[in-house]
């Protein structure tokens, strides 16, 4: 039978039965359920500093992070699902950053947003934590500062496809518990032959 | 450049030749050191009308002089506080200094004098060690509780990477938060009143309303605000001490930062002090160009505030439009200067890079597109009744109030002062330009936000200016500390060539002493003070912001009023908090 290229948004492993005219479909539930959670992240409206603003601007009309299942910003922590920490992390913040992460319900996970949240970025300085990956597990790493929309969202979309293909238990009372992530890629590496192939570089001297 | 005005005359009559001590600055604000037996009454004879009516304290900081190695004409000194007063009658500036001994000195304090004097003190007490006695609550500021030292000493570290590797457990944070827990005894707040207690409200720091991470501690009595706390330094990212580890031209930035929706509109008080301590005359078309960029960037920074306000009190679509209508502003910038956000364009001495062709077509595109916009906002959201209900005589302050406690800019324009530095002592070449000057009348936070957006249209007429009048020329001057030099000379002389070299490694050495350059940014009042020790890097880089005097306000203004008051105020009052705590 010939193969056909599965369109893009489904769940993974999603089979039809051979029998034509049916409307039944096969998936493992593993893969349904983080199906789901991949187009239903909803964001923690949690800015600390310029990056929010980007992050901000992402939400809005011309970049729409809802096109992509974000559609809510919750308020509170105990209704997200992804933390994105958008700013630096400064001394005075870092604890509050740890409570909100630790009021988040499973699953949750963390987009570091810009190079401040990530490493400290340009302020090596004594009241900035020098990345929120000392005292939090990160799922993404956005770099820019601040990062363009266009690169948060392509973050959050990274964390999505890692999400599709999580492993998580359904309960804690049955099956295998902990979570087993895929390993996180370099967009970097993976561009890379990408980008070694543009040799037009347009001159910043015309608009 | 001698500082010679009248004040210096008059200080002397009144209080003895010999008392007072007059220091040369670049700048030509006068500058005068007192003793620290005499400096109150100095202070308070400046304030009043036979003294010149200095009635606005726009900043006090201090110097840690220990390090310093070009301190002629000026006292010895192991600290110095700073003090620099304000006059609108005169429209004229005083600073005074009051030198310091001993490792942690102590000095009195002046909030009888002005209320606003509060936050300054204490900053200076949580980034020098310098005790002001009477002072109603000195406790650290930018610095959380637990912290120990005096950031801006010199023996302080900088660096977080001199510090150790950061280890934080949930206990550790549990503990640190323990720390932050508000205490109305310390305030000098009761907890109850009569038969009633009254509620203490946790706003923030994380908190969809604050427009950052702010905290506000709200005494309540039912729904009726009777205090606020305001807790800050949540976001000090130390820019004062990085501007020490920074040479004058890799520090530009960091300034971007400080008001992160005013982008280049932050890096021009400090091109301009550096400017004015390097003795550096900027071209016209530089000029011209600068003040482009930096009424974009007003544009920019406004709309955001217009369109927060609006989400604040209930409306969504606003915002949405306004942050569409910022993102063709964003593909100016995005085709002059390369970045978004932070640009970080200007330089000493001009700016960049020249601008590119089609430059001209974008921009009257945005002001065509632009101006037709604001006359749909003014329907949706100036006025509706909903927000007209919710914000006018919400927040009002008096003329007099506003002066006393340093607000500027919109803030202050807003209860009536005709107050704007691109008007009363124009820089950068705007004294080339025609535009009014919005003000309201009551100060309330209708009044701030009618003059925001009034403000709008003069920033996209002065734009139009700069579009149909932009010179021909050079967009650097030709000055040997211009940084970088400007690249087509490098590649034909080697003077130059090496000029630019050490320009770009090594940085500028810009001659020792002190300026500062005062600015109209989007929120009020923008000042870098600068104090060159004759090296690379800035000795002292103090940076007054706007917002800072404005959030001392908020408990003056909530008085008496509800919680979504004090949201309609906050948003209300253009402010953001890396302008804040730096």
């Amino acid at each position: 039978m010939l193969r056909r290229k599965r369109p893009v948004g489904l769940p993974r492993g999603l089979e039809r039965p051979q029998s034509s005219g049916s409307d039944v479909y096969m998936a493992r539930r593993n893969d349904l359920i983080a199906w789901g959670r991949k187009y239903s992240m909803w964001p923690f409206n949690f800015g600390l500093s310029c990056c929010y603003v980007e992050m901000a601007t992402s939400i809005t009309s011309k970049y729409d992070i809802s096109r992509f299942g974000s559609e809510i910003i919750r308020g509170s922590p105990r209704e997200a699902d992804v933390m994105v920490v958008a700013g630096t992390v400064f001394a005075k913040m870092a604890p509050l950053v740890l409570h909100m992460y630790e009021q988040m319900m499973e699953p949750r996970w963390v987009i570091c947003m810009g190079s401040c949240a990530s490493s400290g970025g340009m302020y090596d300085i004594y009241s900035v934590v020098q990345g929120v990956d000392s005292f939090l597990p990160v799922d993404v790493y956005v770099q820019g500062c601040p990062p363009s929309p266009d690169s948060f969202m392509r973050g959050l979309v990274l964390l999505g496809e890692a999400v599709a293909t999580e492993k998580r238990p359904l309960s804690w009372v049955v099956g295998p518990q902990g979570v087993i992530r895929t390993v996180k890629p370099s967009l970097r590496d993976n561009m890379r032959p990408e980008r070694q192939k543009q040799t037009d570089l347009r001159s910043p001297d015309e608009v | 450049m001698i500082a010679t005005t009248g004040t210096i005359g008059e200080l002397s009559e009144r209080f003895g030749a010999g008392s007072l001590h007059a220091q040369p600055t670049k700048d030509g604000v006068p500058t005068v050191w007192a003793g620290v037996e005499r400096f109150r009454d100095v202070l308070a004879w400046l304030k009043s009308t036979q003294g010149g009516s200095y009635t606005m304290l726009l900043d006090i900081t201090a110097i840690d002089e220990r390090s310093r190695a070009h301190r002629e004409n000026q006292p010895p000194a192991d600290f110095s506080v700073v003090y620099h007063l304000v006059s609108m009658d005169r429209n004229q500036d005083v600073r005074l200094k009051v030198a310091l001994q001993g490792p942690n000195p102590t000095l009195r304090t002046i909030t009888d004098l002005w209320p606003n004097a509060d936050w300054y003190e204490r900053e200076t007490w949580d980034m020098f060690g310098i005790t002001f006695e009477g002072h109603p609550h000195l406790r650290r500021i930018l610095t959380p509780p637990w912290w120990e030292g005096h950031p801006l000493r010199k023996e302080h570290p900088a660096r977080a990477t001199e510090m150790g590797p950061y280890h934080m457990t949930s206990e550790d944070a549990q503990r640190m938060l323990a720390t932050m827990e508000f205490k109305p005894e310390d305030w000098g707040m009761k907890r109850e009143s009569g038969d009633h207690q009254y509620m203490f409200l946790n706003i923030g720091p994380q908190h969809p309303a604050t427009h950052g991470i702010l905290r506000l501690t709200v005494q309540l009595d039912g729904e009726e605000i009777v205090d606020v706390v305001p807790d800050i330094g949540f976001h000090h990212r130390g820019a004062e001490k990085m501007g020490e580890r920074q040479t004058w031209h890799t520090y530009i930035p960091y300034t971007d930062r400080i008001d992160y929706l005013g982008g280049l509109l932050n890096n021009f008080p400090y091109v301009l002090a550096v400017e004015k301590l390097a003795g550096i005359e900027i071209p016209e078309r530089a000029q011209v160009i600068r003040v482009m960029m930096a009424e974009l960037f007003r544009v920019i920074s406004h709309l955001v505030f217009y369109g927060t306000f609006s989400a604040d009190l209930g409306q969504m679509s606003p915002l949405f439009w306004m942050f569409n209508d910022r993102e063709r502003a964003f593909d100016i910038v995005e085709a002059v200067t390369g970045g978004r956000m932070h640009p970080a364009w200007f330089r000493i001495g001009g700016v960049a890079m020249d601008l590119p062709t089609g430059w001209d077509r974008m921009v009257r595109d945005f002001i065509t597109y632009m101006r037709k916009r604001l006359r749909d906002y003014d329907v949706t959201v100036m006025k509706n009744r909903i927000i007209k209900a919710r914000t006018v005589g919400i927040g009002s302050v008096s003329q007099e109030e506003a002066i006393a406690w340093g607000a500027t800019g919109p803030f202050l324009r807003a209860t009536g002062v005709d107050w704007d530095l691109r008007k009363k002592r124009p820089y950068g070449g705007y004294e080339k330009f025609e535009f009014d000057v919005p003000t309201g009348t009551h100060g309330d936070s209708y009044d701030r936000v009618a003059v925001h957006v009034e403000e709008i249209r003069q920033s996209l007429r002065i734009m139009e200016q700069c579009l149909n009048n932009m010179p021909a020329g050079q967009y650097k001057a030709d000055h040997p500390l211009a940084t970088p030099p400007r690249k087509e000379r490098t590649m034909h002389d080697i003077e130059t060539l090496i000029n630019h070299f050490l320009g770009v490694s090594w940085g500028p050495v810009v001659p020792a002493g002190e300026a500062i350059a005062v600015a109209e940014g989007s929120k009020g009042n923008h000042s870098y003070y600068l104090v060159s020790d004759g090296g690379t890097m800035s000795y002292r880089t103090r940076i007054r912001t706007p917002s800072f005097a404005h959030i001392q306000m908020v408990p003056m203004l909530c008085r008496g009023l509800t919680v979504p008051d004090l949201v309609a105020i906050l948003g209300s009052i253009d402010y953001v908090l890396a302008d804040i705590d730096r």
